[in-house]
């Protein structure tokens, strides 16, 4: 302290070896840190057996592996307590004194805990047990309200388990659906649209039967009440329903009174989670329903599916919301003409919205909104001019090289559709030569050329297109030299023998067009 | 009472080595004997005008050792003793060093001054002492020179030893108007005007109250202004360096002189010795410093409120400050690259030039553009230097899209001037200048690559040359090589590298071996290249990788062979197995994250092993940290199978952790016990006794540097996760200790940001050590031993949610600990679970947290409340 210390800063120019031996460590802790974390995680996901806790939670009907850790003594164990759970059960209904009704509620809530339990629910062992005519029973009209979400809610973890469990609950379904109408109060709806939701999520044929007892109109109905909850189950419950492939489900869904609006009208202002539910009832109405698509393009449900992109953060929203933009613009032609109107406050905000989602992290994302905005550069000329002159450009460019290869494919779809003006009539696209200048001096043929190397038939042909383009349309005749530069006739060589004609044909055209007998012969 | 010292204290200094080791023994014994006596002499010693000065000066010394030592466990033995000591002999001690302020012999009063600072340290907080400073300043107005500016010392000493919060408003406002009138120009003493001038320096922590008063505030500008402009330069350099506290500490006052500031330090830049120019930069640099943490704050969201709004005192300096600091860049000394310790104008100026380009981003590039055309291909090499450096400062803050065109034009400049330039100065700014492209504008986050299929080789062709160069100017290029691969770290499955691999490798390791490796850092800045090359690298190359490990092997081997060497040839072979160490554990990690490559690395893991204990026989405590490292790399490729490197190894994993002094070997050490415990699992459980032991010692310690505290907890985590209900054994030893380092860590009221981030990783240790245990018992039949501490636990969680203060790393771990707590325990926690105060509202909060690590955390706990709760 008793000599002058003057502080001095590190120089700016300073020795790479100080910063690189720090990183190094602090990266050797990072990594510790993430291998801890990795190891609570797989223990956190080991269920515990019987003797713990008991596990309370609904169970959505879902194809997720869990851990397995239950051991065969345990699970035998919740069998036998099912199997007696089940014989109270029934000697509670039998049960006519004092206190009946709540006798029957609390042995319900013992099967319906059991039910609960563990990765792997006794189901079985309680069909076995015979469990559901009594439940069937349980739900007979003018029971207790208590008693009707109890064996509600033991159907819907039956119809969560396998399907053949599953197709168990048929002679239940007239009567779940009943008490999905307007007299019943919301809990117990709402319980039984779980169950629905669950039968419904099991196959086609089930879902047929479901719509055939007349499950979509009360679950409709379900998604113009104001509870949130009520509102999402039903959603999900929809959604599952009108799975198609049939379109007639989703064709009657959207015909059904205050449907489009209570749609509307959630994907407005809900929170995000019900949004998340109601966006997939859109992306099966728009994927399966042309009566749907065309009702929901003319709502104003474009608009308001942009703006939740533009907004939200949530994966689980993003990917249902985007795939609705997509499915809506790929099916129906008029919407980028008469929507995505050029100079329209809509058509400004898709392209940043999708640029977030091609800069996202997720692959599903970027794959989706390269999609997306292959089917506007599709739409007219303004529409590709828009595109090309968006900030989507060099990201695109850059995905074409690095992206995973289905991603790379979307991209070159994108990148491929800004080179041509839409066609009138037949006979060869006409070429946007500016654009197709542009891009490959980017550097995007060597994208498109890995595509014709691939074994994906469609891909393949792709790249034949844009190679064809680059062949015709550069100016100057310099397409052929770009081509043969980018190891172009390598890969159109391939073909010579290839099994799909088509693509052998392509490709022989165009090497015996632009690199026959003449070619280089000007260079001498 | 007091004793002759003076023959003891004068022998003490004698050149005679055996005179002067009898006298030193003889002081010890003293003070061991009776230390009343021994500092009373002493005090007696420096006090007394007819002893010699070398004695006084050595009393005062060895006094002031007496009260304060650099480590923490040392300086509070001190303390205790002197509190321990008798009033009456402190009160004649502290009236000699008092006395010893008047003397005229400036060694004594200087030395003197230090000690009452130190006293003043100790005694101030205990409310003792309560009349010094009332006495320091009755001697301001004593006639004599040199008391005044003894006093004006020992006050400048007080504020730098003494907590602000120890001394009332009253009194500081006197020690401020004391020392600022000892700064005035109306002094015309200048050893009483610096001495006050460094005491302002020092007491500018002491003066929040009076900065904020205006006429207080501008009489105290004032008098600094007008100091800055004495005659004297240590005064004018003293002055500065009190601007230069006042930017940082109270930026947001510095408004209204900030013009002035501006034309005093552009005069001091351009006409003043350089000490001062120096300082008048730092100012800039300062005020850059301040504005960049400000606009991080507000993160581009300008509507955030921060503390301290931005006042854009750079933005609106800029177009004089940027001319003033571009001259400067013109003033560097003939050899500057060559001394790793060299600081001058030039390097100031560019360094600050560096901060303006971070702090204003795109407005300083059309400013520079102009110097650097002008003087890029002068033939005087000062400016074609300057011009470059001043390109390599401003790559760092503004945007790609205003940099991107430049440099696509400047980097095949720069690769010619490499290549071509006479001068080996230019050559190394260049290189440098590359480097920082590189890491600023290259990389998968960077929209336009300004590395392309089509230069790509020329690049690594003309930087692989450049390792050929002088070691300044290869240290560079390895640089800008390590910042051209780290822009490739997620390249995919193929890199453009790819091609270049072998021969960068085989250059590297060539550079390695340059007989003048020695110079400029230049050997470490190969291997870290490296490292980077290995670490960056894909698939493709894995082979080759592969194939380095036998070369590096060899290299650490003929370390351990080479024969006795002189300290210094020793010291280099340390620094070399450092390198080779930490290059093995790299390629140890890169082979062992993918299953051909780890499989073929596994031939040689009882070889490396082998090495790295013969490494331990070495005493370098760098090199023990690299070896520590690189093992635990070992542990997690070879994952049960490491338990046979375990009986050998276990000696070491043991000194590593006894190792208090050199704590990072310490910290290292615990996070590989942490590793080895995820590669043996159960078989670890043998070893566990004596490592539990020693990390329970760490943590009773008192010597050990407190930074290594948070990972030993995390580590009974790793321990319990591994050895599962095995922990029992040590729950009656841990969880005590994790318990009172949990109340101690639960509040942090009137912390600051150091303590408070401090605090944070400890509670993400103590509650990583619980997710651990929890977990670890999960499932097994002895989970209710944990019962007992589930309250203390969920009390814990309670109070860190109530502070409000935890970052986001502890709150995502503080939920899992819940949700654990629950998952373990089941129905035993459901009640204590509903009881908690704010376990809810904790949940809650996490559940709609943003950060989806926290809420996937929060989901997993809701889960398993539900469970234990519905039961």
């Amino acid at each position: 302290m008793a000599d002058e210390i003057t502080p001095r800063r590190d120089p700016i120019k300073s020795s790479v070896g100080n910063v690189a031996a720090q990183r190094r460590r602090q990266h050797a802790i990072t990594v510790a840190k993430e291998r801890r974390e990795a190891v609570v995680r797989t223990k956190r996901l080991c269920r515990v057996g019987v003797g713990g806790g008991g596990d309370d939670q609904l169970t959505y009907d879902d194809d997720g592996d869990g851990g397995d850790m239950m051991i065969d003594a345990e699970q035998s164990i919740l069998e036998a307590q099912t199997c007696s759970a089940v014989q109270d059960l029934q000697l509670a209904m039998l049960f006519q004194g004092k206190g009946a009704m709540q006798k029957r509620v609390a042995a319900l809530r013992e099967v319906r805990r059991l039910l609960s339990r563990s990765e792997f629910p006794p189901i079985e062992a309680a069909i076995k047990a015979g469990a559901i005519p009594l439940l069937v029973q349980c739900l007979s009209f003018g029971s207790p309200e208590e008693q009707l979400l109890e064996a509600a809610w033991c159907m819907t973890n039956i119809a969560a388990g396998k399907p053949e469990e599953t197709k168990e609950l048929l002679p239940a379904l007239p009567l779940l659906i009943a008490h999905l109408g307007e007299k019943s109060s919301l809990p117990v709806a709402e319980q039984c649209s779980w169950a629905v939701g669950n039968v419904a999520g099991e196959g086609e044929e089930l879902r047929n039967i479901l719509l055939s007892q007349g499950a979509l109109p009360s679950l409709a109905r379900m998604m113009l009440r104001n509870k949130g909850s009520t509102v999402r189950t039903a959603a999900w419950a929809l959604s599952n329903l009108i799975k198609g492939p049939d379109p007639k489900a989703a064709t009657e869904l959207i015909r059904v009174d205050g449907v489009l609006e209570a749609i509307l009208q959630h994907l407005k202002k809900a929170d995000e989670e019900l949004a998340t539910e109601v966006a997939w009832v859109v992306v099966y109405l728009s994927a399966l329903s042309h009566v749907a698509t065309s009702m929901l393009v003319k709502s104003d449900l474009l608009q308001i599916l942009v703006e939740r992109l533009g907004m939200s953060n949530s994966l689980q929203l993003l990917i249902p919301v985007l795939r609705s933009i997509g499915n809506l613009v790929a099916g129906d032609a008029h919407v980028a003409s008469t929507v995505l109107v050029i100079g329209q406050s809509i058509t400004d905000s898709i392209l940043p919205a999708l640029i977030k989602c091609l800069e996202s992290e997720h692959r599903v994302m970027k794959k989706e909104a390269a999609w997306v905005l292959s089917n506007i550069a599709a739409g007219s000329v303004e529409h590709k001019k828009l595109v090309y002159s968006s900030e989507a450009v060099p990201l695109l460019l850059r995905l074409l090289v690095t992206a995973p290869f289905d991603i790379r494919k979307e991209v070159a779809y994108v990148v491929g559709n800004l080179c041509v003006a839409p066609s009138e009539g037949s006979g060869r696209p006409k070429l946007i030569a500016d654009h197709l200048v542009f891009l490959v001096s980017k550097g995007c043929l060597p994208g498109f050329i890995d595509l014709v190397r691939s074994a994906d038939i469609e891909a393949a042909k792709l790249g034949l297109q844009f190679i064809e383009l680059v062949l015709r349309g550069m100016p100057n005749g310099s397409g052929p030299k770009l081509v043969e530069k980018a190891d172009g006739i390598d890969a159109m060589e391939r073909f010579q023998f290839h099994e799909n004609e088509e693509l052998r044909c392509m490709a022989t055209k165009l090497v015996d067009k632009y690199f026959g007998v003449d070619y280089g012969v000007d260079d001498e | 009472m007091a004793m002759e010292v003076t023959q003891v204290l004068l022998n003490a200094q004698s050149v005679d080595s055996t005179v002067r080791k009898h006298a030193e023994e003889s002081l010890r014994q003293f003070q061991e004997q009776n230390l009343s006596v021994f500092l009373l002499s002493l005090s007696g010693e420096l006090a007394g005008e007819d002893k010699p000065v070398d004695s006084r000066k050595l009393a005062g010394l060895i006094l002031k050792n007496a009260l304060d030592a650099k480590e923490q466990h040392r300086k509070y033995e001190l303390v205790q003793r002197w509190l321990a000591l008798d009033m009456g002999v402190k009160t004649q001690i502290k009236a000699c060093l008092l006395q010893t302020l008047s003397s005229p012999v400036h060694d004594a009063h200087s030395t003197a001054s230090q000690v009452i600072a130190k006293v003043a340290a100790i005694e101030l907080p205990q409310k003792q002492w309560p009349e010094l400073i009332g006495s320091l300043l009755s001697n301001i107005h004593q006639v004599p020179a040199h008391v005044k500016q003894a006093t004006l010392e020992t006050l400048g000493y007080l504020c730098e030893e003494v907590s602000p919060d120890v001394v009332d408003q009253d009194q500081v406002n006197k020690i401020l108007t004391a020392v600022v009138q000892g700064m005035n120009a109306n002094e015309v003493n200048n050893d009483v005007r610096l001495a006050a001038t460094r005491a302002l320096y020092n007491a500018l922590g002491f003066s929040h109250a009076n900065f904020s008063n205006d006429m207080e505030r501008d009489y105290i500008m004032r008098v600094v202004c007008e100091a800055t402009l004495c005659p004297d330069v240590k005064i004018r350099q003293a002055a500065f360096e009190c601007l230069v506290s006042i930017a940082s500490t109270y930026y947001e006052k510095l408004a209204p002189y900030i013009q002035e500031i501006f034309n005093i330090t552009a005069k001091a830049v351009r006409e003043d010795e350089e000490p001062v120019a120096l300082q008048a930069i730092e100012l800039w640099s300062s005020i850059c410093d301040e504005e960049i943490d400000i606009l991080e704050e507000y993160g581009g969201d300008f509507t955030a409120d921060s503390d301290v709004p931005c006042y854009y005192f750079i933005k609106q300096a800029l177009p004089a400050l940027v001319p003033m600091l571009l001259e400067t860049l013109l003033k560097q000394e003939e050899d500057q690259d060559l001394d790793e310790g060299a600081w001058n104008l030039a390097m100031a100026g560019g360094t600050c030039l560096g901060l303006v380009a971070r702090t204003v981003g795109d407005d300083i590039v059309p400013l520079v553009m102009p110097f650097i055309e002008e003087n890029i291909t002068k033939p005087d090499w000062r400016q074609r230097e300057a011009a470059t450096y001043a390109f390599g400062s401003i790559l760092e803050g503004p945007s790609p899209d205003k940099l991107t065109s430049i440099v696509n034009v400047a980097l095949n400049f720069m690769l010619t001037a490499l290549t071509n330039d006479p001068n080996s100065h230019v050559k190394d700014t260049t290189a440098w200048t590359l480097g920082r492209i590189f890491e600023f504008l290259h990389g998968s986050t960077v929209e336009t690559p300004i590395i392309t299929p089509a230069n790509c080789q020329q690049i690594v062709t003309v930087l692989l040359q450049s390792m050929n160069d002088a070691p300044n100017v290869a240290e560079k290029a390895c640089g800008a090589l390590y910042f051209l691969v780290q822009g490739y770290e997620d390249i995919g499955s193929t890199s453009p590298i790819t091609p270049f691999f072998q021969e960068i490798v085989k250059s590297l390791l060539h550079v390695t071996d340059r007989e003048d490796a020695g110079e400029s850092r230049l050997r470490t800045a190969a291997y870290e290249t490296l490292n980077e090359v290995v670490r960056c690298s894909t698939d493709e190359t894995a082979s080759m990788v592969l194939q380095l490990v036998p070369i590096i092997m060899t290299k650490l081997h003929q370390t351990l062979e080479a024969e006795k060497l002189s300290s210094d040839g020793r010291e280099k072979q340390n620094e070399l197995q450092g390198l080779l160490c930490g290059c093995l554990q790299v390629i140890t990690q890169k082979l062992g994250a993918s299953e051909p490559a780890k499989y073929a690395f596994m031939q040689f893991a009882d070889q490396i092993m082998n090495l790295f204990l013969r490494v331990f026989a070495c005493r370098s405590a760098t090199v023990h940290e690299e070896a520590m490292l690189a093992i635990g790399a070992v542990a997690h490729a070879t994952g049960p199978d490491f338990a046979k490197y375990m009986p050998e190894l276990y000696k070491y994993l043991e000194m590593g952790l006894q190792n208090f002094e050199e704590y990072q070997v310490c910290a290292v050490t615990v996070g590989v016990v942490g590793d080895i415990c995820r590669a043996l699992d159960d078989k670890v459980l043998p070893y566990c006794d004596g490592i539990m032991t020693q990390l329970l010692k760490d943590l009773s310690s008192n010597q050990l540097h407190r930074s290594v505290k948070p990972p030993i907890f995390s580590c009974f985590g790793d321990i319990a996760l591994a050895i599962g209900e095995n922990f029992e054994k040590y729950l009656m030893y841990a969880m005590p200790m994790l318990q009172s380092a949990a109340e101690l860590s639960a509040h942090t009221s009137g912390a600051d940001d150091e303590m408070i981030e401090y605090t944070n990783l400890l509670r993400n240790g103590i509650l990583e050590a619980y997710s651990g245990i929890f977990q670890g018992f999960k499932n097994s039949p002895k989970t209710q031993l944990l019962i007992p501490y589930a309250p203390h636990i969920l009390q814990f969680l309670d109070s860190i949610y109530m502070e409000k203060d935890m970052d986001d790393v502890v709150m995502k771990t503080a939920i899992g600990v819940l949700g654990d707590l629950a998952d373990t325990l089941g129905s035993n926690a459901g009640s204590l679970i509903q009881q908690s105060l704010s376990c809810k509202d904790f949940l809650n909060e996490c559940l709609s947290s943003d950060d989806h690590l926290i809420k996937e955390s929060a989901e997993w706990a809701k889960m398993a409340i539900t469970r234990a709760i519905s039961v």
